[in-house]
């Protein structure tokens, strides 16, 4: 019997260590609302992106804080922000009082969630999603890297454009907070001397929504329910009157059709082609180089993905083809056959670190893509570093132009040169990762990280040298993963910093860095 | 996605014990197949994996601490490969598993017997396998202990049937990413492995006077949690794995030929016949087993 008692106990133990102490599963950045490093008084003066400047879009001037219709106001913030109940409490920890972060999280979860490559149908053929029938099958999107880059940069420059007039307004009616005005109320989050007309977190929460509906359409629902409890979450945490918030509504919807409008002409909706115009895509490589790729999957893809990505309007570089890089080295050639030796070397003998190098920056389908990756990162800098809203917007909107360029720098190399993936030049190469459906040259992942370090490297230099191994390690993980070339790589870490450099000089002429 | 080991896992439910001081080695073989899976409840075949394979080497030990109470030791040596596509197979040992096995009651009425056995079985990773890699992945990389009751009628000493049901508690595996998706974000490289139930039924019997046993089994393993794996997506470890599949089995003991006293012979079949998220694996097997006492 005593033996029974202690087998009992012993099991009770394993059970406990397989149950209980289980790490915890974060399904968003979890960090407390904080107090702003600098409140960028002058940010009203910053050159948008979209507009020649912030006085561009015009709002009407608040009403005087001691009339009758802001007493109202005020009176009605002081009821809807005491005694909230808790999923009220919940919403206003959620939110904090940097929005942006926020957003971006939802952005990127909708990227992986529809990060779903198209399936074949039973025939062999494949059905493109398509924004005339957004629900399919196959759903659109289909938010692939370029997908997903493009996604962002808009998001993030219609944010930051917004913010700047937010700004600008601020700090030319400079109504006071709420609680300095009313001491009965009381402000959720760390004070600060902002001004409170008109909101910022509803300029956040309106561009947000319709830039993101713009590009999922199947998500309205969602996004509207996300928006409304985000505005009313600036009231629970008597962050903003009523006023407030119709004025920053006025200026994000100002801003979101700007932006919707710059995205409906932006080359995006061909570049997507018809299988004759990548034919003859195909057919230029092999005029000029005698190599091409070839889709190596079963069914094959009759189109590699967006071969015309390369035409898409780039934010900050004025012509593409002076960022293309050199050819690569023909297969065959000496300098080619040292690049592939290398590949059949780590198929044969990948270390555990290098497994997990090739996986940890793997980003592929079904994820937030390698942009989302480094959005990830940039938002734990934000946080680190106390940005307030229109910092860290700038701060994405910054990085986001930049691997957007890259990402149309990389795709106009990717179908000029038309290279041909490992798995394609020998002959029962396997991998640990899955190839994906375009050229090799230049590596996506290499482009993308080159030009997303340097921004970051230039508003966070204190991290510099932190990013830019990043980047080295995420254009090395692809030869791990046994799906680019060390020439694929390389080529990709230089295109992407010669992108960076437009968008970092932009930087450096907004006034934000005075 | 796949089982695999079908063969120890049926040792670790059984109703034989071993009689004190006994030991029994084994070696077993298992191959499983397919060229159909689940993607969540639709059966789908992929051209960019064609026919999977799953063979798995185990070898296993019993050994009877009291005549009521044994312990088993399986450490399953796993590779994986298909024939389309470009992804790599893998290979290596997936997990040692430790079960007690405890028979509770034993009674005879007559030519009829009834027993009734508890096991406890525990299981985890002997090596730094990557779990996120399905489905070449040599296993779900987490520990995993399975507490199961086992019900046997025997009629005659001739035909049994027997009946028994588990609960597989699973913890988390370490992946290789800092996200996946989840029908939601998840920031973190471990993920939640769901936990299981086990139900299988068989009917067996004693042949060639007691030297031939054979089986005729059915069995489910149903994930009580977990996502389906997203449309033309690869599977992970959190996915809702179901699968009822059917079987057959026999042994042998070569107990009249005295110079191969103390070995049997093991074969046998399974068909995965409905499931969510795995493969529709056919699977065949075989063993020999060593039994002596010290």
């Amino acid at each position: 019997m005593k033996k029974i008692t202690s087998i009992s106990l012993c099991l009770a133990l394993i059970i406990a260590s397989v149950t209980g102490c289980e790490n915890e599963l974060p399904t968003f950045y979890k960090f407390t609302s904080y107090e702003f490093a600098n409140l960028d008084e002058d940010g009203g003066t910053w050159q948008p992106i979209l507009f020649a400047s912030a006085s561009d879009i015009v709002i009407a001037a608040p009403s005087a804080v001691n009339s009758p219709e802001y007493q109202a106001e005020l009176s009605e913030l002081k009821a809807a922000s005491q005694n909230l109940n808790g999923s009220q409490a919940d919403a206003v920890d959620y939110w904090t009082n940097n929005p942006i972060i926020r957003w971006n999280e939802i952005a990127l979860e909708l990227a992986a969630k529809y990060n779903l490559i198209p399936p074949p149908n039973p025939d062999g053929t494949y059905t493109l999603p398509s924004p005339a029938n957004p629900a399919g099958p196959p759903p659109f999107p289909f938010a692939h890297p370029p997908y997903t880059s493009r996604m962002l940069a808009y998001l993030s420059v219609a944010q930051f454009d917004g913010l700047i007039a937010a700004w600008h307004y601020k700090y030319q009616f400079n109504r006071p907070a709420p609680y300095e005005t009313d001491p009965g109320i009381t402000y959720a989050y760390a004070k600060n001397s902002l001004p409170s007309y008109p909101s910022d977190g509803a300029v956040i929460a309106i561009v947000s929504r319709d830039i993101l509906k713009a590009m999922f359409p199947l998500e309205h629902d969602y996004l509207n329910g996300l928006a409304e409890e985000h505005l009313n979450s600036l009231k629970w945490s008597g962050s903003n009157t009523t006023s407030d918030i119709d004025a920053g509504t006025a200026i994000g919807t100002a801003v979101k059709t700007a932006a919707l409008a710059r995205a409906s002409t932006d080359r995006m909706s061909s570049a997507q082609t018809p299988k004759p115009v990548s034919d003859a895509i195909k057919q230029a490589a092999i005029d000029r180089f005698g190599w091409w790729w070839d889709n190596q999957e079963a069914p094959v893809r009759p189109v590699g993905l967006t071969p015309l990505f390369g035409q898409v309007i780039p934010w900050n570089v004025p012509n593409i083809v002076d960022v293309r890089p050199v050819p690569p080295p023909a297969p065959g050639t000496p300098e080619f056959e040292e690049d592939a030796q290398e590949l059949k070397n780590f198929a044969k003998n990948l270390t555990v670190e290098q497994r997990k190098i090739a996986n940890w920056w793997s980003d592929g389908l079904g994820t937030y893509t390698p942009p989302g990756h480094w959005n990830r990162r940039t938002k734990e800098y934000i946080v680190k570093y106390e940005m307030n809203p229109l910092r860290a917007a700038r701060t994405f909107a910054y990085l986001n132009m930049a691997v957007m360029d890259a990402g149309i720098a990389c795709w106009d190399a990717k179908y000029y040169y038309h290279y041909p993936r490992p798995i394609q030049t020998m002959k029962g190469f396997k991998t640990i990762l899955g190839t994906p459906n375009f050229p090799s040259y230049t590596s996506g992942h290499s482009t993308f990280s080159g030009a997303a370090a340097e921004v970051l490297a230039y508003i966070f230099p204190a991290e510099a040298a932190v990013v830019r191994d990043w980047a080295l390690e995420a254009a090395e993980s692809r030869i791990y993963g046994g799906i680019h070339y060390r020439f694929d790589s390389e080529a990709g870490i230089t295109q992407g910093k010669a992108v960076a450099a437009y968008t970092i000089a932009r930087a450096q002429a907004d006034g934000a860095d005075n | 996605m796949g089982s695999s080991g079908w063969m120890y896992g049926q040792t670790f439910s059984d109703a034989i014990m071993m009689k004190k001081k006994e030991i029994c080695f084994a070696i077993m073989y298992d191959q499983g197949t397919w060229d159909e899976y689940w993607e969540g409840t639709n059966l789908i075949t992929n051209e960019n994996i064609g026919t999977f394979t799953r063979s798995t080497f185990t070898p296993m030990i019993a050994y009877g601490i009291t005549d009521k109470l044994n312990v088993l030791l399986a450490t399953p040596y796993v590779s994986t490969k298909s024939d389309g596509g470009q992804l790599a197979g893998v290979q290596g040992f997936q997990d040692v598993n430790v079960a007690l096995k405890y028979e509770i009651i034993k009674m005879d009425f007559g030519k009829h017997r009834v027993s009734a056995l508890a096991v406890a079985q525990f299981g985890t990773p002997m090596t730094n396998y990557l779990s996120d890699y399905m489905p070449y992945s040599l296993g779900l990389g987490t520990q995993q202990l399975t507490g199961r009751a086992i019900g046997q009628y025997e009629f005659n000493k001739m035909i049994y049937l027997r009946a028994s049901a588990a609960y597989v508690w699973r913890g988390q595996t370490e992946v290789e990413r800092p996200y996946y998706y989840n029908n939601g974000s998840y920031y973190t490289t471990w993920m939640d492995v769901p936990n299981a139930v086990n139900y299988q039924a068989i009917l067996g019997g004693w042949l060639l006077n007691h030297n031939l046993r054979l089986e005729a089994s059915y069995n489910v393993m149903n994930s009580v949690s977990g996502d389906d794996i997203r449309r033309w997506n690869m599977p992970q470890p959190t996915n809702k794995m179901e699968s009822t599949q059917a079987g057959f089995f026999a042994q042998y003991y070569l107990k009249a030929i005295e110079p191969l006293k103390g070995f049997s012979l093991m074969a046998y079949y399974n068909q995965v016949l409905e499931g969510r998220n795995v493969g529709k694996t056919t699977e065949f097997g075989g063993g020999i087993t060593y039994q002596f006492t010290f």
